[in-house]
């Protein structure tokens, strides 16, 4: 007889328990809400991993693009720039490079004349 | 038919509340918030009592705000929260496990009677925190065991043992007065 003493005790137990949790909260759920809200902090949500690599490959392409693109200073570059750009000359015509920015030509009689100058 | 339909236009209500407060909208949260509020505060009380229950589920919910991108899928934003109100009860319990006890003191006989009032918490304190949150989500709130599991964070079977350790208990607690 102890068995249907301990599912009724049980049955009991589990009523009195709904009674007790069911009870509605001592704070409604609408001022809840609001507590909540003024808690909450301001949370920057995370970038996903895939976007953020992209954005950084798109990025890192601009900017090789935008330095090769860009006009160099003057004197940046190699010798070789002086000679590609030097103008054609006669076989009589020496040219002396003294400095990026000073160029001194000689040019050499062709018939003995006596004409005589600097250039 | 007409409860399957409102239950599927609660579900959809709730995922499309997650997917706006996953965009960073409070308003969606807070109308989240209002909708889970009282089954988490029922979930608390099992598991800390009624005097914190309602602290720690507002502290769950601000937490459940700070990690919302880690939620996989916004329809299971209701067992997911509810597993963070059940984290949080265990370390809160950890905290005010003394007081529990003490508070818990009751001549099990007196819960017989039917004229003296003993809470139901002063027997379900008497249990450890697992077997409480089963007994209260099958008891209370008819939860499966597939359902609860992921809610404690255990195997269904898992659930099946805390439920039968969490029966005994009652039972043991309960005769002990009566014999």
């Amino acid at each position: 007889m102890r068995a249907p003493d301990s599912d009724h005790l049980m049955r009991s137990f589990e009523d009195r328990l709904r009674g007790w949790i069911q009870r509605p909260p001592r704070i409604p759920a609408d001022i809840a809400k609001s507590r909540v809200l003024a808690r909450l902090p301001e949370v920057s949500r995370p970038v996903p991993w895939m976007r953020l690599i992209a954005a950084a490959a798109l990025v890192s392409v601009l900017v090789v693009a935008v330095w090769l693109g860009s006009p160099r200073p003057a004197g940046e570059g190699s010798g070789d720039t002086t000679v590609a750009f030097a103008p054609s000359l006669d076989s009589n015509v020496v040219m002396w490079v003294v400095d990026s920015r000073t160029t001194v030509y000689f040019v050499l009689s062709r018939d003995g004349s006596e004409k005589r100058g600097v250039s | 038919m007409a409860l399957c339909v409102a239950l599927v236009s609660v579900d959809t209500t709730t995922v499309d509340l997650v997917r706006r407060a996953l965009d960073g909208s409070r308003e969606a949260f807070g109308a989240l918030v209002e909708t889970h509020w009282d089954r988490l505060v029922r979930l608390a009380r099992s598991v800390v009592g009624d005097a914190e229950a309602e602290d720690v589920v507002q502290d769950s919910l601000v937490v459940a705000w700070t990690r919302l991108a880690r939620l996989s899928d916004p329809h299971k934003f209701g067992s997911w929260v509810s597993r963070i109100v059940f984290r949080r009860c265990l370390r809160t319990n950890r905290w005010q496990r003394g007081r529990v006890s003490l508070d818990a003191i009751v001549e099990p006989s007196r819960f017989c009677d039917p004229e003296v009032s003993v809470s139901a918490w002063q027997i379900l304190a008497r249990l450890a925190p697992r077997q409480r949150a089963v007994f209260h989500l099958t008891a209370v709130e008819g939860m499966t065991d597939a359902e609860i599991a992921p809610v404690l964070g255990i195997t269904p079977a898992s659930v099946r043992a805390h439920r039968r350790q969490a029966r005994a208990g009652v039972a043991r607690i309960i005769r002990g007065g009566t014999s």
